[in-house]
């Protein structure tokens, strides 16, 4: 059963430096400690980032994935592209050309929801068992 | 015998590109020297074509490099007063050009077709869009308050460059420049030695063991290359510059003395002091952080006239010197 909540989208600012990552992470840090956190950051008004804002947003990542949760990026803008980029974080990230494709990419329906059905190779060995039953 | 003044300056508006491409409104280095001021491969467009110039013949060349750049105007205000001197001398003619571009051109030749058309100016044209180069012959120039606005508006004679020529207007410019050199589809050589096919290196460059500088690359005088890097795909690192540990430096141009930090990855871009212009991204970043990118403190500024200009005949000046 999911029992996550809403999908939240929330603005970088222009400048991701230390003290905006400070202020970024007063209104960011209750989210991350929440059930299943779902985040989407829409990094479309950055146009400047420090190391401190590529640490802060893998920070983000390590601490929503420790809690089953996911944090996806929105938007970029090219400057935030080529500093993730030049970072080597740019992979790390799942990203989309819009806020909206980012939720929607949340809807989408999880492997792990999916009920699995019976495994190709149980009906496999019950046909052997019923051919070892005949001969 | 000729003389020839030389005045590093910005593109004007004559000389801006008709290709359609808009790349000339990218302005990397406002307010800075233009890139023919700046190492390129080991040396400043300016310094080669001074170079050249006196290798075929021309008896003085002045080259106007201001200190800190500013206007067009005062440069040339004092090129002017040096294109009298030149009269007085009776050196004739005069070749004059400002740069901007890197064009490759016979000076004998253009001199030749110069004193056949018997005009008092002939210009250089290039696919045909003007190109900031003329010759002049001084006794008979046009007295006029600006000599810029007299070069451009006095009837002239043409003469069409069949060479290779680049405007370095833009980033994509300098890296079309290098990538070009390297791939010896033009005249504009790497300064240095070519250390193994395709790598040129500088004097004093240091390369450390565990660092791969793959061909074509140029590794200018004084750089230092970490261990762990990787140097590729026609990446020019010039004099001074730092490429620290494990950063790969993938065709991009690296101006002197710039320091690029650990662990980057630094791909199609152009890179001076803590200016980065990713041309992929078409977008110009300033990087605040100095342990990402920074002016390399061992070479302090790259606004500077070459430092191995040859002395010589040559007359160097820049408005600084001729203020005093």
């Amino acid at each position: 059963m999911l029992t996550s909540g809403p999908v939240v989208v929330m603005q970088v600012p222009e400048m991701l430096n230390v003290r905006e990552v400070h202020s970024f992470m007063q209104e960011l840090g209750p989210l991350l400690e929440s059930n299943r956190p779902r985040i989407v950051l829409d990094c479309s008004q950055v146009r400047s980032m420090e190391s401190a804002g590529v640490e802060m947003l893998l920070r983000c990542l390590e601490e929503v994935l420790k809690r089953d949760g996911d944090l996806k990026l929105a938007a970029l803008s090219p400057e935030a592209e080529v500093i993730l980029e030049l970072m080597r974080v740019a992979r790390v990230f799942e990203s989309f050309q819009t806020c909206e494709d980012a939720v929607h990419s949340f809807h989408a329906i999880p492997a792990d929801a999916i009920p699995q059905d019976t495994a190709w190779y149980t009906n496999v060995f019950s046909e052997l068992g019923l051919l070892k039953q005949a001969s | 015998m000729f003389g020839a003044i030389i005045v590093a300056g910005v593109p004007s508006v004559e000389s801006t590109r008709t290709d359609g491409t808009g790349a000339a409104n990218l302005n990397f280095n406002d307010g800075q020297p233009p890139f023919a001021c700046m190492d390129l491969l080991g040396r400043s467009v300016v310094a080669r074509l001074a170079d050249d110039w006196k290798r075929n013949g021309a008896s003085a060349v002045s080259v106007f490099v201001p200190q800190r750049f500013a206007s067009n105007a005062n440069l040339w205000t004092h090129a002017a007063e040096r294109l009298s001197e030149y009269q007085r001398q009776g050196l004739s003619p005069v070749l004059i050009a400002q740069v901007g571009a890197y064009t490759e051109i016979d000076a004998v030749q253009m001199c030749g077709v110069h004193e056949e058309s018997g005009e008092s100016i002939t210009r250089a044209f290039h696919g045909g869009s003007p190109l900031n180069l003329w010759n002049v012959t001084p006794e008979r120039f046009p007295e006029r308050e600006s000599l810029f606005d007299a070069l451009c508006a006095a009837r002239s004679a043409d003469y069409q460059v069949r060479g290779y020529v680049n405007r370095l207007e833009t980033p994509q410019d300098v890296r079309s420049l290098v990538i070009e050199s390297l791939g010896r589809r033009c005249h504009f050589r790497p300064k240095g030695y070519e250390h193994k096919p395709g790598i040129w290196m500088g004097g004093g460059a240091q390369v450390e063991r565990s660092a791969r500088v793959v061909a074509p690359a140029f590794i200018g005088r004084g750089v230092r290359i970490a261990d762990e890097c990787l140097i590729t795909r026609g990446t020019n690192i010039e004099c001074d510059s730092r490429v620290d540990f494990g950063t790969a430096v993938e065709d991009s141009s690296v101006l002197s003395g710039s320091y690029v930090g650990i662990g980057l990855d630094l791909s199609h871009s152009l890179v001076d002091g803590d200016t980065l212009f990713n041309l992929r991204h078409n977008v110009k970043l300033r990087i605040s952080d100095p342990f990402v990118m920074r002016r390399n403190n061992a070479h302090g500024t790259n606004n500077q006239l070459p430092s191995d200009f040859e002395t010589g005949e040559m007359i160097l000046s820049s408005t600084e010197e001729l203020a005093k």
